[in-house]
């Protein structure tokens, strides 16, 4: 099959004609490449060349023997005959020997000057070329037509390469056109690379320097940091020190709890105290978002949920006239705590909260809910009831009055305060535990102390959140009124 | 122009009511909640009796913090004097509201249709 011969068309421009005084001559392109060749023939065609293109050796041959092209330009890796196969057929052809021909090469090895010479090329391009440069050659070629009595193919010359010898058959004015296009290519890619290696040398330099100052930022960083972690440990230490003491005794209760921030510092609270001599209470606190802002909120907080008695205490007050110290029910401290805590005074913080008093001689216990989870009562038969209630987080909305609930404990119940950082604990998939599991694991450790409930209860929230772990902090306050 | 001003929320207008949908469908991150918080005050702009729809359609996924937002939003409005309300919340994302009971607080319609009419009561 018979590549069809192109011409030119838009491709030539009429000013083109004196610049290299270009004669329009038919090329024949032996190359196995698609883009390749079509890209050659672009080229040509934009010179005013005639085109005709073999997609391998052997068709370019019998191209070549069907019409006389002024000179070919073939690949050298092709299917069914080769560059060097199709060029040794050519020159050793009288009738066709004295067209020239072009080799394109990537000149990747020095064998490859060997195998051309051996083969009769006439010239070398080395790819990638310059369009220019291929037809520049092909111009010299073709104005120095070659003699069908060179001795092309008579003389037996020794060449040394490489180490090794070698013997090619090779025509004078054939050794002369190959080496000079081979030195040409040579100098051409030398100033290449001269450019490349300065550019080279420029962007060394430059990355040296941003090394450089990379390590010197680096070394800032690690030394800012360090103190950073020490800092928040100290003030995790802080918080820590806040907590209830490991050892309270209640009268006719027992009291456990468990506390683990998921960063350094929680946004987190808990607390559970004596309020006198019958009354107890006990809160979770739970700030929202994360990190310095919440925390430090959580222990000012926490800090004003004390137990000491004193005129501006939210949970005791000064009994009058020398009387005993009065507790404050649950529903007033809510209340105040929402005037003194309104979120746009600080910074758009606010926090759910749970705050109950539980009078220990009859197991009455009181206690406020603002958006907080439902406080958990286990009875000691082990029927749970989660108890919602209605309020607002606190400082949401200003100047509310929040409602309190009573629940009357029987000996043996037991109640579980925690933070959302329980029910809303997620696995891998992105689940979350849910009041389910949750009620599930309390009810579970039913006939077991309560700080086995407790930590039994952390223990699922870990194991729910592997491998990552929980990315909310866990409280949980858990009482059991023994009566 | 309206679409250089807001990255984090489409902005359209029905009548007199300003709806502020919400793109994306992740909000979690303090750095998205902070540009929320300047393009949803952009574009109250202190307007009195303003009245605004937030369409949650996007949304798959809320933090809590999202709340607090919610709540700034709720104070301006109601400074001002205007109307807030929300449509096309997620079951999961409103479990969040219920969880503190702020569902009964902000005015929480099922889609725009229904909410566009409670405006106009």
């Amino acid at each position: 099959m018979n590549a069809p011969a192109a011409t030119s068309s838009a491709g030539a421009s009429p000013d083109e004609s004196t610049a290299q005084s270009r004669r329009s001559v038919d090329v024949l392109i032996a190359e196995d490449s698609r883009i390749q060749a079509k890209m050659l023939e672009r080229s040509l065609l934009t010179a005013g060349h005639t085109v005709r293109w073999a997609i391998n050796g052997a068709e370019a041959l019998s191209m070549v023997r069907e019409r006389r092209p002024a000179i070919i330009v073939s690949d050298i890796e092709m299917p069914e005959m080769t560059g060097y196969e199709l060029c040794s057929a050519i020159k050793k052809d009288p009738a066709l020997r004295t067209i020239p021909l072009i080799l394109l090469s990537t000149l990747a090895d020095p064998l490859d000057i060997i195998r051309g010479l051996d083969a009769g090329a006439d010239n070398y391009v080395t790819k990638p070329y310059e369009a220019t440069y291929l037809l520049a050659r092909m111009d010299a070629l073709l104005d120095t037509p070659l003699d069908a009595s060179d001795d092309a193919g008579g003389v037996v010359l020794e060449v040394g390469l490489a180490g090794q010898k070698f013997r090619v058959k090779a025509g004078r004015q054939q050794v002369l056109n190959l080496l000079v296009s081979t030195f040409e290519n040579a100098v051409t890619k030398n100033k290449e690379l001269i450019v490349t290696n300065q550019a080279l040398s420029v962007a060394k330099d430059q990355l040296q320097h941003t090394n450089t100052e990379l390590t010197q930022l680096n070394e800032k960083i690690e030394h800012s940091n360090k103190r950073m972690v020490r800092d928040l440990k100290a003030a995790a230490k802080v918080q820590q020190s806040l907590l209830p003491a490991l050892a309270i005794t209640i009268p006719s209760a027992t009291v456990a709890w468990r506390y683990v921030p998921c960063q350094e510092l929680a946004g987190d609270f808990l607390n559970v105290f004596s309020l006198d001599s019958e009354h107890v209470g006990l809160f979770v606190v739970d700030v929202s978002g994360h990190g310095v802002p919440s925390s430090l909120l959580a222990v000012t907080i926490g800090a004003f949920l004390s137990s000491k008695v004193s005129d501006s205490s939210l949970l005791v007050r000064p009994g009058k006239e020398g009387g005993p110290p009065v507790v404050v029910g649950p529903a007033e401290v809510a209340t105040q705590l929402n005037r003194l805590f309104q979120a746009d005074e600080q910074a758009g913080l606010y926090f759910t909260f749970i705050y109950g008093v539980l009078h220990t001689p009859t197991g009455h216990l009181r206690f406020v809910s603002g958006g907080h989870p439902p406080l958990a009562h286990m009875s000691r038969e082990g029927r749970i009831q989660l108890i919602e209630c209605e309020s607002f987080p606190i400082g949401y909305v200003p100047d509310i009055e929040y409602e309190e609930h009573l629940l009357e404990l029987k000996p043996g119940d037991r109640i579980y305060l925690y933070s959302d950082g329980v029910p809303e604990a997620m696995n891998e998939a992105l689940d979350q535990m849910g009041n389910e599991r949750m009620t599930a694991t309390i009810e579970a450790a039913r006939s077991q102390s309560l700080e086995t409930g407790v930590v039994a209860l952390l223990d699922a929230v870990q194991a729910w959140c592997q491998p990552k772990g929980p990315l909310d902090d866990v409280s949980i306050l858990g009482i059991e009124w023994t009566g | 122009m309206t679409a250089d001003l807001y990255r984090k929320i489409e902005v359209s207008k029905n009548d007199v009511v300003n709806i502020a949908t919400f793109k994306d469908s992740k909000i979690l991150d303090e750095g998205a909640l902070d540009e929320l918080n300047v393009e949803l005050v952009r574009l109250i702009n202190d307007r009195a009796g303003i009245e605004l729809l937030l369409d949650f359609h996007n949304v798959e996924f809320m933090s809590s913090a999202m709340l607090g937002l919610l709540g700034k939003i709720h104070r301006k409005v109601g400074g001002l004097k205007g109307k807030l309300k929300m449509c096309s919340i997620r079951p999961q994302i409103y479990e969040v509201f219920k969880m503190t009971n702020l569902n009964k607080l902000f005015s929480i319609h099922k889609d725009e249709a229904e909410a566009l009419a409670a405006f106009a009561k």
